[in-house]
């Protein structure tokens, strides 16, 4: 059996190669998209719109007036969305790391216990990381988007900020001169407390505006947009498989090779599995291509390595799945072109491949998990963006191994070889 | 060797074999003959075990097909009506690769390459891709393909259609050799003359049931001299039909009672006191033909239709 399942991969590799049109679409496909579209569409990222606006966790431990009025400030932002409550009760930072964590949401504005006091009171000697204001964000999130939101909020912060202090330094000054004549004496003390010079020695208007990620974010410097972007288009390369696997098929069924190698003394799983693992080993190879292009084009880091694998595995496994049910379902040549460009277009976008999955509606997110593509992205962003390992990955590669089982069996449901 | 016992098989409201029986002998050259739909190819498909009977019972040497399945399909090659085989691989490659299939390694599977490639005249060819190959060379790579393993029995579904004469005869003497040499062949044909010229004996089939079996001359014989075919301006009346048919064999084949077919003994005596028995009754004939004996005759005779698929 074991014989047989070689002599069938090895002819299926020889088909292959006198395929060289297929095997060149298939290869210089993900790589143009790669090499282009890195290039291009690095820094296009759009922020969020009034109709899908970016949700904001706001975790606020002050209870202050300083905090209270940037988060009012912050609410008439157009295209930002902010949650103060999960379930009903305040957010906390453990909430929040668990919502980011679990691709819930994308950031969250987190202001420290007594913030506003420290503001209002304006201690010179303060430590800087006592006034902070951080902003933990997905490190998945592109940076590009990241960039905007992130002035935008740290620019209402400063404003609400200097709304609060000026006041309070006005009267502080005002009391060190009482009993002097106005003009003559306070003028210039007064200019020089709020000129620029005053607030760039003093901090950003006294305070310090971090990004930060969640504690399991275990890489050593922030992710690259190549590492960010890679993943995506590998997954969509990898499920262009579909096509040259079921357009296969299809040649086997109305060639009557099928029936003749049936003819002989061999199972009927021998020759599907002989038949698959060529393209099973082929996608590993397109994975392998298209991270070496990133590693050495781009200086991208891959992670841990296993976990890189064990995802790899676990994807090429569900596209060849989702191959072989194109091929069980398809009837034409025709057929089965339009259903892999429709699975590979529509589940590719839905899962995230083209627009990030936290810009699009509740319903779409949610939509979205029905695809492999979207295990499949948070599978490497695990890996190559949040340095994770073997065990932390292993849900993700668990929902594609169970995606490839439901394609698989979907498709032996309906297949027939001839 | 092979014993088809009372085979039927169904596509939904279609009845493709209806109680299909025969039997094939060890070293016998066994031709089934009749026209496309015949159910040639299903009662094929059923035997290499590609496709399973709605009921019915196949037994090769005495034991039965679906029970033993994996042991007795090697001793089973197919020549499937269709190329069926990798056109973008060389011919060497396809033989290689279903070799394999068929448990063949090493000096053994390059052995019987050789040999097959010298059996069916492409020895020359064997590194070219196939696709580049003529209709008739596809056709010899197509029955090679089905002599790797040296079957006992070589099952060949049409292997000669769409082949030029002089590749049809290569191939008709390939497979005659074969069967010198002591492989059992089943083949189906719609080309009577390839049935008359190849087959020790020859079932006709047509609806998916056996209409006649034996040898070639036997059923050639079984017509006399030949058959003649009349149309009448009326229907014949029993009392006439008794008095013709002391003269032949006759058999109505509308339901009207005015085409008639006769086999006789003497062709040109019957056909006139035929035609004097007729003008007695005042019954004229419309149209009239006489057909020499052979295959195709008899299966007009038999079924009302010709091989190839014209209505009478």
């Amino acid at each position: 059996m074991v014989c047989q399942i070689i002599a069938i991969a090895v002819k299926e590799l020889k088909v292959l190669w006198h395929d060289l049109e297929a095997l060149a679409v298939l290869f210089a496909m993900p790589m143009f998209f790669i090499l282009v579209m890195s290039f291009a569409l690095e820094g296009v990222f759009e922020a969020g719109k009034k109709g899908h606006p970016i949700e904001l966790l706001i975790v606020n431990l002050d209870e202050g007036s300083v905090s209270r009025q940037a988060i009012d400030d912050l609410k008439r932002v157009e295209g930002l969305a902010l949650i103060e409550t999960h379930h009903g009760i305040p957010l906390s930072i453990d909430t929040v790391e668990q919502l980011i964590r679990g691709k819930r949401y994308p950031m969250a504005l987190i202001f420290q216990m007594d913030f506003s006091e420290r503001i209002l009171q304006g201690k010179k000697n303060m430590p800087a990381q006592e006034t902070t204001v951080s902003l933990m964000v997905d490190p998945v999130m592109s940076q590009q988007l990241v960039a905007p939101i992130r002035g935008t909020i740290q620019g209402i912060l400063e404003r609400s900020v200097l709304m609060a202090q000026i006041p309070q330094q006005i009267k502080q000054e005002l009391a060190r001169y009482s009993g002097l004549p106005l003009l003559s004496g306070i003028g210039k003390p007064l200019e020089e407390k709020f000129s620029a010079q005053y607030f760039k020695e003093k901090g950003t208007a006294g305070i310090m505006f971090q990004t930060i990620y969640p504690r399991d974010f275990k890489r050593d410097r922030m992710p690259t947009s190549t590492e960010q972007n890679v993943p995506g288009y590998t997954i969509f390369g990898v499920f262009f498989i579909v096509l040259t696997l079921a357009a296969s098929f299809h040649q086997e069924k109305t060639d009557g090779t099928f029936l003749r190698i049936l003819a002989a003394p061999l199972t009927k799983a021998s020759v599907l599995i002989g038949k698959l693992l060529p393209y099973y080993f082929v996608n590993l190879i397109q994975i392998a291509l298209m991270f070496a292009v990133g590693v050495v084009v781009f200086g991208m880091k891959l992670g841990h390595f296993s976990s890189l694998v064990l995802v790899s595995l676990a994807l090429a496994a569900s596209a060849n799945g989702l191959g072989l049910l194109v091929a069980s379902i398809g009837k034409t040549e025709a057929q089965i072109n339009s259903l892999s460009v429709l699975f590979a277009i529509t589940l590719g976008a839905l899962g995230g491949m083209m627009v990030p999955t936290f810009v699009m509606p509740e319903w779409m997110k949610t939509l979205s998990l029905f695809t492999p593509h979207a295990w499949a992205l948070a599978g490497y962003h695990d890996v190559i963006i949040r340095g994770l390992g073997v065990c932390e990955v292993l849900p993700e590669a668990g929902v594609l191994l169970c995606f490839a089982c439901g394609f698989f069996a979907l498709a032996l449901w309906r297949f027939r070889f001839n | 060797m092979i014993e088809v016992r009372d085979l039927y098989k169904s596509y939904g409201n279609t009845q493709a074999l209806q109680g299909l029986s025969f039997q094939v002998f060890q070293g016998e050259f066994f031709g089934l003959l009749g026209p496309n739909g015949a159910g040639k190819t299903t009662t094929i498909t059923i035997l290499c075990g590609l496709l399973e009977p709605s009921s019915g019972k196949i037994l090769i040497d005495g034991r039965d097909f679906n029970s033993h399945r994996k042991t007795l399909k090697l001793k089973l090659g197919l020549v499937p009506q269709d190329f069926a085989f990798y056109p973008t691989l060389s011919a060497r490659d396809n033989l290689l690769f279903f070799g394999r299939i068929y448990g063949l390694w090493g000096g053994r599977l390059g052995e019987r390459v050789r040999a097959v490639l010298n059996i069916v005249q492409l020895m020359d060819h064997a590194e070219e891709t196939v696709k580049t190959f003529s209709n008739g060379m596809k056709r010899r790579l197509n029955i090679g393909i089905g002599l790797l393993h040296e079957p006992e029995i070589l099952i060949l579904d049409e292997p000669t259609v769409g082949v030029d004469a002089q590749s049809r005869n290569a191939i008709l003497e390939s497979l005659q050799a074969l069967n010198r040499a002591g492989t059992t062949l089943l083949y189906t044909t719609h080309y009577m003359e390839e049935a008359q010229r190849l087959c020790h004996r020859v079932g006709i089939i047509d609806h998916g049931q056996i209409m006649a079996l034996d040898t070639p001359l036997a059923l050639i014989q079984s017509l006399g001299e030949g058959l003649i075919r009349l149309e009448l301006n009326r229907p014949i009346d029993g009392i006439l039909l008794k008095e013709l048919e002391q003269k032949g064999t006759i058999k109505i084949v509308d339901d009207e009672g005015r085409k008639l077919h006769l086999t006789v003994r003497n062709k040109e005596g019957t056909l006139n006191e035929f035609l004097e028995h007729l003008e007695k009754r005042n019954i004229e004939i419309k149209t009239s033909d006489v057909l020499g004996a052979n295959l195709e005759t008899v299966f007009l005779h038999l079924t009302g239709r010709h091989l190839r698929d014209s209505l009478v």
